[in-house]
Order: structure tokens, then sequence, then C-alpha cells
């Protein structure tokens, strides 16, 4: 159906006796959840990996990453999970007298209140100010324990974004768009001469001329093409 | 349904798109998405489709069923269309009863097959007055991408064009392939950044207005048209997209004829 | 259940009328990635079933009153598609669909890490669109592997895989006449890496050594079948 490759079951006969787990998998780079990744003594649970009972477990599908003592993976897909200080880009999604609902493409929504809002808002002026479906370039101010967060428009260069496009990409693809030591990206600026600015939660502002826009999404296509080997 | 938030910018951007004659991804005005149909591939339908128009990926069955017929009617079978958009096609499609959404859906596909008498009711029946068959069209999406309705009509004319008649099952002789005497294809044109254009992606709906939907028959015949969402058209405008549909239908028409 | 003894369905070499062997399992294939909209999909053929399982998520969670402050909400939906069977399924709410929907959304929770994502929902659609016995072990896998396949953390893989008695004899994996005329039927959803057990069901006529080789059945196919869900998440590069 045009997804990944297909794995088949095809002959109808199987092997005897139970084959059980697959003992340690950090020789091969691709895990699945449940993989065993050996014992934990000495190694830290980085992401997507949790300690039980003295093993290290994989809980998520993806690239096995070994950085000194700890041991993480590097899923395909990932959520974007708000923390303090990340630079976001979100679309106001609702509002009450005093603050905005934001929408970051986390678990759920952000909220900015009037008092970190731009500029002076009055009560019950929120919606005139910044209204539902426009964009913005905030900060993430706190997230408290159970992943609310607050966000803020109060810090240098944080905005209403009144012009060009945002685009959504793949996490995974961030580092190629940005480059070794940001030297695509700032390549990218130049000869397009747009004003980008790549957000943490996987969000892009593209700003100039069309031509320039449309130049940059042709980039973003081929890098996008270029990454692909046989996965969507 | 939940209707998503619309991003004032995709608006704005959409129309400055418009006015250089481009589309979001590239495409020209008139240009569909890659396409792909398939049929008989659900082994327990009598008829069956999978379409696919780049993201968009939906599937067609056609059962068939025994009914009475109606006493004023002692010699006629039944259409039935029913289509059904659940969760598993997008974020914003939600469980629960069918939304003002997908009825739209199923009653204009259904009018456009329907209208164009493809399916010929007096030719369904078995015994005068007392059985004849029901022939069922139940489109299902997997995967919304924009324009449902498009993928949902092809998809249900490719199922009806290769459905088997089950007679053997049900007793009543031997199985022969359904009688479809036309090729129903309807076009969908949406008003984006100001202009109508052909088979609109998911982003393009978001950010745009009223859409028209035109069923044409083998002859060029009208035979269902639907103008859906808030918006207003002029006379030129639809002049415009009715020619382009005489021509995107003939198109279709062959691949479906070729399958 | 209740057994119909007087149709053959396995012969006295121990060959099936589909020309398997008693612990012989259908030909199954595994594909992620087929719902491009979604966050994970996997599409699983099993003989003549077919699954399409699309994920979405975490994500907030609506309507508010269905929100947990201390972990995510689990949201699991299976459903038959009308032209999935012999005879048309008409859509709408069905008993079978709504407590095969609640059975499998409590195996997924059983693995999930849910407290990760407070306050939000995942979203696990199953849609049958072909159907030939076993279809909720087919859509019990086919989520878990959309599950990964959408990033969601969980602590392993489920496999879903239902064996039974035919004409006296234990066999795995039942086909529709045997899930039909057959004596009994256990469904078990396994966590491969420890064989420990997400869902169990049965019902049936099975002594105690017959229940054990059913058993035994289930876990081996599991092995088999969580070999290939691997190569479908990996992409074939695992070997």
């Amino acid at each position: 159906m045009n997804g990944g490759p297909v794995a088949r079951l095809d002959n109808m006969t199987k092997k005897k006796g139970a084959a059980g787990p697959q003992g340690n998998k950090r020789g091969e780079n691709l895990v699945v959840p449940g993989d065993d990744l050996g014992d934990s003594e000495g190694f830290e649970a980085g992401h997507g990996v949790l300690v039980m009972s003295g093993r290290l477990k994989a809980l998520k599908q993806g690239k096995l990453r070994e950085k000194g003592k700890s041991i993480s993976i590097e899923p395909i897909h990932t959520r974007y999970i708000p923390r303090p200080g990340d630079l976001v880009i979100g679309f106001i999604e609702g509002c009450t007298n005093n603050l905005w609902f934001i929408e970051l493409g986390a678990p759920f929504n952000a909220i900015l209140p009037m008092s970190l809002g731009p500029g002076k808002v009055d009560f019950g002026g929120t919606r005139s100010v910044m209204d539902i479906g426009d964009a913005v370039l905030c900060r993430v101010q706190e997230v408290e324990e159970t992943h609310s967060s607050v966000v803020t428009m109060k810090g240098m260069g944080l905005r209403k974004i009144r012009s060009g496009v945002v685009e959504e990409i793949d996490p995974h693809l961030l580092g190629r768009i940005i480059g070794k030591g940001g030297e695509t990206l700032r390549r990218m600026k130049t000869e397009t001469e747009c004003r980008i600015v790549v957000a943490d939660n996987g969000r892009m502002w593209i700003d100039g001329e069309l031509d320039g826009i449309l130049d940059v999404r042709n980039r973003l296509s081929a890098i996008s093409r270029d990454s692909r080997g046989g996965r969507n | 349904m939940t209707i998503p938030i619309v991003p004032k910018l995709l608006r704005s951007h959409l129309s400055d798109l418009a006015e250089r004659d481009a589309r979001i991804d590239g495409r020209g005005r008139w240009e569909g998405r890659e396409l792909e149909v398939e049929h008989s591939i659900l082994p327990r339908a009598e008829g069956s489709a999978r379409v696919r128009m780049g993201d968009t990926i939906v599937l067609a069955g056609v059962k068939f069923q025994i009914m009475t017929p109606y006493p004023d009617r002692p010699n006629q079978g039944g259409l039935m269309c029913s289509a059904e958009v659940r969760p598993v096609a997008g974020r914003n499609w939600e469980s629960g009863p069918p939304s003002p959404e997908s009825i739209e859906l199923g009653r204009v596909v259904d009018r456009g097959i329907r209208e164009s008498g493809c399916i010929d009711v007096d030719s369904l029946c078995i015994i005068p007055g007392e059985k004849a068959w029901q022939v069922i069209l139940d489109l299902f999406a997997i995967s919304d991408d924009g324009n449902l309705f498009d993928a949902f009509a092809l998809a249900g004319i490719a199922a009806l064009r290769n459905a088997t008649v089950p007679a053997e099952r049900f007793e009543v002789g031997e199985d022969y392939p359904l009688s479809v005497s036309k090729t129903p294809i309807m076009c969908s044109y949406h008003k984006v950044g100001g202009r109508f254009v052909f088979d609109a992606t998911a982003r393009e709906e978001l950010g745009g207005d009223e859409r028209i939907h035109i069923t044409l028959g083998d002859d060029n015949n009208v035979h269902s048209l639907q103008k859906g969402l808030k918006g207003i058209f002029s006379a030129g405008e639809f002049t415009e997209i009715m020619d382009n549909a005489i021509e995107r239908t003939e198109k279709l028409r062959k691949i479906i004829d070729e399958l | 259940m209740g057994g119909y003894g007087d149709v053959q369905m396995i012969d006295e070499n121990g060959v099936r009328a589909d020309g398997r062997g008693p612990g012989d399992i259908r030909p199954i294939t595994i594909e992620t990635g087929v719902v491009p909209v979604a966050d994970g999909s996997c599409r699983m053929t099993w003989g003549t079933n077919e699954a399409i399982v699309a994920v979405y998520g975490p994500m907030e969670a609506h309507p508010r009153k269905i929100q947990r402050q201390d972990r995510a909400v689990l949201d699991v939906a299976y459903n038959m598609a009308p032209f999935s069977t012999t005879d048309r399924m008409r859509p709408g709410f069905n008993r079978r669909s709504r407590e095969v929907s609640k059975v499998t959304q409590d195996a997924l929770e059983s693995v999930v890490l849910l407290e990760l994502y407070p306050r939000s929902k995942i979203r696990v659609s199953i849609e049958i669109v072909s159907a030939e016995a076993g279809t909720r072990c087919v859509g019990l896998t086919a989520a878990s592997v959309a599950l990964a396949d959408a990033g969601i953390p969980m602590t392993d893989l489920v496999v879903s895989v239902a064996s039974g008695k035919i004409n006296d004899v234990v066999v795995c994996d039942l086909n529709k006449e045997e899930d039909n005329y057959g004596e009994a039927d256990l469904p078990m959803g396994i966590m491969p890496n420890s064989g420990e057990l997400v869902f169990l069901q049965m019902d049936g006529d099975l002594s105690q050594d017959e229940f054990k080789q059913a058993w035994k059945y289930n876990m081996d196919a599991a092995q088999e079948i969580h070999k290939l869900m691997v190569e479908a998440l990996n992409g074939g590069d695992s070997q």
C-alpha cells in the first residue's frame, strides 16, 4: 500500500520451539519497543529507554544512540514536548478575557496570559489584539508537572507573525536543514533572501518575497526527499 | 468533525499564490495529484476498488442483498450508496453519529451515480413482485488529505464496473457481471485564494472557501451538481470550471475503462 | 462455539483443510506508514483478514471531561467495515465491536506508558476491511505496531493469536471454518519479550492438557509473528 517495505510470512510451516527474548540488541542499530538493551550497570537511560529489573529496555522504535554513559533512542516520529526556554511558533486556538490558548503541536495547548502578551492589553480586549487563527512567535516560560505550559511574548524578537508562512517540518530533518555549524540554513537564508526562524516545536517561519518563499519550500522538499531511504 | 482553526497567514499566502497562478504544492491550477486506482482488492466484497490521490486514500465496496420490490414497482431492485469517514482517516474526524460533512459526502456521490442511470434498477429483478437485487455501495475513507468527493466517486464507479452479482451464493442462478451502462465521473473544484482550482489538498481546503462538484456522464451530460460551503461565484467562473470538467472527466473515464 | 463433530476439518495425518499442520499460522503481511496523514499506522493481512490501524496523538483531550490529570487517555475503537463480511455489516453501533474495543484498549493500556503524557489523548482506530476469524487478534497486533510507528512509548509490542480445537485436535490459528465448527477458541495477547499476557479470552471445551497445548501454540506463534513485526517497523534492516 505504498507505505514502508512489507514484511511477509508467506510460508505456512513454522519452526519448532519457542525462540525466547532476543538477547542483547546493542550491537544492532535499530530497536523496537520491548527490546532488551543490556545490563543497566554503569549506564544511564536516555530518551525512550527505561531501566527495569537491572536491564535497559527500549520503549520506542528508532535508532539506538550511545553517548558516553547515556543510552537513548532516536525515533522517526516524535511529538513535541515543551521545555522552559524553547522558542516556539504557535497558533491561537481560543481566548478568554485575560488569556489566549496556543496550539503548539504538543500533547496539549499552552496558555499565554495577558500579562505576558504583546504590549499593553486590557482585560476583555484579548481578541482585538490577537485573534483566533493568528500565529505567534513566543518562548516557553514554564512547564508544570502535568506538561501544561505557559508561554510569553515578552522577549527579544517575540511577536505576532504578520506576514510570510509557517511550515511544519519533520523533527528528524532539523539536523539536515540547519546543517553543520548552521551552514545549510545560513546559505538558504542568503540565497533566497528570506528571513527564516526555526522554532523548537518543529515549525519554521519563512518571510520574504513570494519567490523566495517558494524557493525555500523547494529546498525543504528536496531535503525531505533525499533523507528518505525506503521509509515514508 | 472538528472544524480546525484556519491560520490567517495561510489564507493570505494562498491569495498571493493565486495571483501568481501557483499552488502550495507546486501543481498547476487544473492539475490533479498522482492517481492510483486498483479494483477487486477486497475479498469479501462482490466488487471493490481502492483510489489513491496524493495522500488521500479511500476504499469502495459493493455488496448485494435480496430485497422485496415495492408493490408499485414490482420489477425494480434498488441502489444504495453510503459513505463513512471514520476517525481513522484524520485527526479532525470524530467518532459518533455521522457528521453533516460525511452525510453530504455520501449523498452527493450517491446522486452523481444514481442520476446517471448507470445502474438500471429494472435489470435487477429476480422474481417479479417477490425478489430483486439491492446493490449497496459503501464508501470508506482511509486517509483524508482533501477532495474525498472525487476519490469516493471514482472508487465507487470503479467498484461498480468490476462487480459480480452473487447469484450462486443466494441460489438464484449463476454469477454474472453487474451491468453498468455508463461511467459517471465527478470533478470537484475549490475556491482557493480567490479562484477555483481542481483537486484541492486538505491544506487548500482549510484555507479556501466554497467548492463545486460536477458529475458528467459519457456524453458529457450533466448528472449532478452541488455547491458546498460559504461563498459566491459568478457565471463566468462556473463556465470555466465546466469546461475543465468536460476535459478532465474524459481522462478519468479512460482510466476506469482501462482497469 | 459448540462443536460440530461431523464437519471434517483435519485428517488422520494432521493435515488441515487449508493444507496447514496443527501448529502452522496462516500467511501474514505487515506494513507501516499506510495512512499518510496519521501519526502512525499499520496494515496487516492475516489469511484473508485485513486490518488498517491509524494512531493519532498524544494530543489535546477533548471533551475536557475525559481528560485525566495523571495520565493520557487511550481511546481505542475497533470497527468492521460494511464490506468486510460475506453478509454486509450495517454501519453504526455494534455490541460486539464495543466489547472488542474495550478489551483491546485494556490490553494496550497495559503496555503503553500513559503516565508520560498526562491530560492528553492517544487515539487508536482499528478498521477491519476484510474479516476471516481472529479479527480481534489482527486488530490488537496491528494496533501495537501502529503505536510503535507513531513513536508512542511501550514496554513491549503485543502479539495476539488464537488457538483452538477442531475434531478433537488442538490447532494453532483458527481460520473461519475452524472457528465456526470447532470445539474451542483461545485468543491471547502476548508481550513477546517476557511472555506475559495482556489479553486472554476463551470459550468452548478444553481438557487441562489440551489447554496447555493451545497455550503453547499461541506462545510459539507469538515469537514468530514478533519477528515479522520487528522487520516491518525497522524497514527490513534488523537482519
